[in-house]
């Protein structure tokens, strides 16, 4: 019997690009979406008998809420048509608080959706348009309470902190406004502005100015103090959930479990094989495979990725995982450099776990390179 | 009529980018023996480095052959130079295989400053000087400017110049026939005892070193027993012949002649530039005058970097040397920096070569130190040190006179930069002998500077005073009392040697400032502070911080799109992989030639 599998399905539409973005997204029209969907069906269709059961889906993107209802529908359809979703237990779907409307929702519920994550970003009007969201901090709130109404009980709110011009009191407001709509789990990203993008021009020309390092640690500390007083407990580096809640999905990423990425640019890590699709549209649409990219991991790439994947969580890397994904023990390969990082007071060791200090989290980077070897 | 009548042996000399190369590119397509498809485009030059900086290092001879207009086939000996002062030697040594030189002058430029010191070199040789305006094609092309500079300049009469343009092939066969006609045949005694003169010579896998020879007396063969003079060493000759291109075995090479010879000679330190071949049986009674021993100006440490290998680095230096007798080196260690090599080259330029080399050709990875020059230490006993690394230099209790090396400098400027000029070369401690105005827009300034002031970076910062348009050639005039010190930097508290200086004590705290200045611009922040200082003897003359770093992670969920997190860490493993770890600091390797580039201020 084939293990379980995460199903990660990518959208790659949006209304409108934000100024930060560097996903794989763009505004299509309607006659665009359909095509993609049907690619996508068809691509799910081929690659379905080859895989295990599915116990987690997140649809992705882009914006997945920008589809409207019939293609929601025609795609979970496939979702259904393709997969054996009889132990699925976690039904994700982003969305974007300005593109939700209850049919979308009614929509999401008819095709198995169990979970939704928001991309709200921020509460706070100004900051919204500095980003270049479509969306008011007041409809988010209402996008909440149409979920709710809607009958999701797990919510998941997408949250940015160290943007241009938000003080410590923005984010904290942010916070305190999201907690308050009490939200099954919480995603908080460091804006970073990545090279291409619109906010990048921003920052070379002087429009705005990246957080320094001081207060971009203050925020991140002060909303894990938040947000652990209202019961969102951290478990991965950027994200906290009520007890019970952390992403299942988003899980397996972090410690290399079997997942099949279907859509443009889409990637998958099955059976120790990592691939990917294509990320041209015109080639996804295409008939036939959209696989682009295939690379067997070698015992290194699995040690390192365990590795650097792993030290995400709260957790930790587990010894166990770690001699069952590699064969190997993780306090014999690594010793020199668990010592290294462990003396800078970046990463614990226990019996069972290597973790990231509190330190550790802020440096991670620095510790993750540590165990990369290169030529 | 001799055979010697058919023969012409010249060079071509220019400043440096006046088309020498090109020109010489012309000489071959218009004579025989060099086909068009053989053309790269500089075939004289063959090394990447000198391509890429449009100078010629290495010396490249070639034979051809000349159709004239009389009928008769003449032989040419085009005997390539080098083209930059630090080789002014190996320049002369290649004009005294020479009876005339082609003085190539861009008519958009007129004489420059190497312009000026090759036609000296060609006169000392006694040198039938012919003048050659060359870019006559260029909008901005003023020949008669260029004629009147080389009239006045260097009292050459150039109204005959042949005017060309090498780029456009434009003159050329005149030029040509210029060179038949006003270029002297060889002269010498083919029966006399062998006389003959090295003016170069490169290493072969399989000939090994290989002499390119001017025969000024008598005749060499195959089998013959030759001595050199100055080495005293006895080889038997294992090949004679001519460059045409490529090494071409010829039956005997005789007075007048230019070609190579092999003795199964191990190094090309033991065939030195400017020695005299002579044989063994039938000696020649004086050998050639000029011969002098290559002496290192320059020095500087030469350590593997990284991962990189002691003994790559060893291997590679004396691969190196086998063909380029002007480079010496020894084995040293530093503490900062471990097991290496002090290096000795002829000037700032040779070293920048031999490095550049080092790390191309043989693709090691490696850390140059300040470079250095030789200082002359005499101790309070009495006993004198030559100390060109600053780690030797003695505790300041025990050193009773201190003298550095000065040069010789002449600078040619355009005139509206003498002012600014003359301010770099009084901050380098510089003292003027002399300033000439060549015309109403160019004028010679004639500095006495010390050499470690030349090499730091007076070139770089005369080129970006004068926009390109000021050029500089230097020699050695002797040594000078001075007051030094050892400028010590400090990371993070502790003594880095390698980045230790002699400077002039005037210096010191500028220097100082401007390392701790830089050093800060190239060292990452850690996680914690560090302290940058610089010191003289205990005291501290300057000092900047790293800020420490508080937060490198990035975290972002793709999609399950590991392969950029995976390349952004690779990505930053590498760049620690370049870091020479200094007690708890990381130093990039940049960060030691970062401290001596030349800063606009």
């Amino acid at each position: 019997m084939k293990n379980s599998i995460g199903l990660y399905i990518h959208i790659p539409f949006c209304l409108r690009k934000c100024r930060y973005c560097d996903f794989l997204s763009s505004p299509a029209d309607r006659e665009g979406r359909k095509a993609y969907v049907d690619a996508l069906c068809e691509e799910m269709k081929n690659r379905g008998p080859e895989a295990g059961p599915v116990d987690t889906v997140f649809i992705g993107g882009g914006t997945p809420s920008v589809l409207e209802e019939d293609l929601i529908l025609e795609l979970g359809k496939a979702v259904r048509g393709s997969f054996d979703l009889s132990s699925c237990q976690e039904y994700s779907i982003e969305a974007n608080p300005g593109t939700l409307t209850e049919e979308k929702i009614r929509a999401f519920r008819e095709i198995g959706v169990n979970r939704v994550s928001l991309g709200v970003q921020s509460f706070n009007d100004r900051l919204l348009r500095t980003l270049g969201r479509i969306h008011s901090a007041e409809e988010a709130r209402r996008s909440v309470q149409m979920l709710r109404k809607g009958g999701i009980d797990n919510i998941n709110l997408d949250l940015m902190f160290a943007l241009p011009g938000q003080s410590l009191e923005d984010w904290e407001e942010t916070l305190e406004e999201a907690l308050a709509l009490e939200p099954e789990h919480l995603s908080f990203y460091a804006l970073i502005i990545e090279e291409g993008t619109p906010f990048y021009e921003d920052l070379r020309s002087g429009r705005i100015r990246v957080t320094d390092d001081e207060t971009d640690r203050e925020m991140y500390h002060r909303g894990l103090a938040l947000m652990e007083k209202a019961g969102c407990r951290q478990y991965e580096i950027s994200n906290a959930s009520k007890p019970g809640r952390e992403s299942r999905h988003n899980l397996k990423y972090w410690t290399m479990q079997d997942y099949l990425g279907c859509g443009l640019g889409a990637h998958s890590y099955l059976e120790g094989i990592r691939s990917s699709n294509t990320e041209e549209m015109k080639e996804y649409l295409r008939p036939g495979g959209k696989t682009v990219w295939v690379h067997p991991n070698s015992e290194k790439d699995t040690r390192e990725e365990a590795i650097f994947t792993g030290l995400r969580l709260v957790e930790g890397v587990s010894k166990v995982r770690f001699f069952d994904k590699t064969g190997r023990r993780l306090e014999e390969v690594y010793r020199a450099e668990i010592d290294r990082v462990r003396e800078q007071g970046l990463l614990e060791e226990t019996p069972t776990h290597i973790r990231l200090t509190k330190k550790g989290m802020d440096l991670a980077n620095t510790v993750m390179s540590e165990f990369i070897e290169v030529e | 009529m001799s055979y010697k009548d058919y023969i012409r042996n010249f060079s071509i000399i220019a400043h440096i980018d006046h088309g020498k190369s090109t020109l010489a590119d012309r000489i071959l397509e218009r004579t025989g023996l060099v086909a068009e498809r053989d053309m790269k485009e500089q075939i004289l030059d063959n090394m990447d480095i000198e391509r890429e900086r449009g100078i010629t290092i290495k010396l490249q001879t070639r034979r051809v052959v000349y159709h004239a207009k009389d009928g008769n086939e003449y032989i040419f000996n085009l005997i390539d130079t080098p083209g930059h002062v630090d080789f002014t030697y190996e320049v002369s040594r290649s004009l005294a295989a020479c009876e005339g030189a082609l003085l190539i002058v861009d008519a958009t430029q007129g004489v420059e400053a190497q312009t000026m010191a090759n036609a000296y070199l060609a006169a000392n040789e006694d040198l039938e000087i012919m003048p050659v305006i060359n870019k006559i094609d260029l909008p901005s092309a003023d020949p008669q400017m260029a004629i009147e500079e080389v009239e006045e300049m260097l009292a050459i009469e150039a109204a005959d110049a042949p005017l060309v343009s090498a780029k456009e092939g434009i003159g050329i066969d005149e030029m040509l026939e210029a060179v038949v006609e006003r270029i002297p045949a060889p002269e010498g005694d083919e029966d006399a005892p062998l006389k003959a003169l090295i003016f170069d010579s490169v290493y072969d896998n399989y000939k090994g070193v290989i002499i390119y020879t001017r025969i000024m007396d008598g005749r060499v063969k195959k089998g013959d027993m030759i001595r050199l003079m100055a080495t005293g060493k006895v080889y038997e000759v294992t090949e004679v012949g001519i460059l045409a291109p490529g090494f071409v075995p010829f039956k005997e090479l005789k007075a007048g002649e230019v070609g190579y010879l092999t003795a199964s000679i191990k190094q090309v330190a033991d065939a030195r530039v400017g020695d005299t071949i002579t044989l063994q049986e039938n000696p020649t009674p004086e050998p050639l005058p000029g011969y002098r021993q290559v002496q290192s100006m320059v020095y500087c440490g030469i350590y593997p970097a990284g991962n990189e290998k002691y003994e790559a680095v060893k291997d590679a230096l004396e691969k190196l040397q086998v063909n380029d007798a002007a480079f010496v080196f020894e084995p040293e260690t530093s503490q900062a920096l471990g097991f290496g090599f002090r290096g000795g080259f002829l000037g700032l330029l040779h070293m920048e070569i031999i490095v550049e080399r080092l790390e191309r050709e043989f693709n090691l990875s490696i850390i140059t130190t300040s470079p250095s020059v030789i200082y002359r230490i005499t101790k309070t006993d009495g006993t004198v040190e030559m100390v060109q690394n600053p780690s030797n230099l003695p505790p300041s209790v025990e050193i009773a006179k201190m003298e550095e090396p000065m040069v010789k400098a002449n600078i040619m400027i355009p005139n509206e930069y003498v002012g600014s000029i003359m301010e770099i070369c009084q901050d380098r401690r510089g003292r003027m002998q002399h300033m000439e105005y060549i015309n109403e827009n160019r004028v010679v300034l004639e500095y006495i500077m010390p050499l470690n002031e030349v090499i730091y970076d007076f070139f770089d910062a005369l080129k970006s005073k004068t926009r390109g348009y000021g050029s500089l050639d230097y020699e050695f005039v002797g040594y000078e009392p001075s007051k030094l010190v050892k400028l010590d930097v400090l990371l993070n508290k502790e003594l880095v040697d390698a980045f230790s200086m002699i400077v002039h004590e005037s210096k010191a705290y500028q220097r100082g400032r401007f390392v701790c200045e830089k050093l800060k611009e190239v060292i990452p922040m850690h996680q914690f502070e560090v302290p940058i200082q610089a010191s003289v003897g205990s005291k501290v003359i300057a000092r900047e911080t790293v800020r420490a770093y508080r937060k490198d992670v990035l975290a972002k969920c793709y999609g399950g799109d590991i392969t950029r997190k995976k390349k952004l860490l690779e990505k930053q493993k590498e760049g620690k992989k370049r870091m020479r770890q200094f007690g708890s600091v990381e130093v990039p390797q940049e960060a030691f030639t970062a401290v001596l580039k030349y800063d606009e201020k």
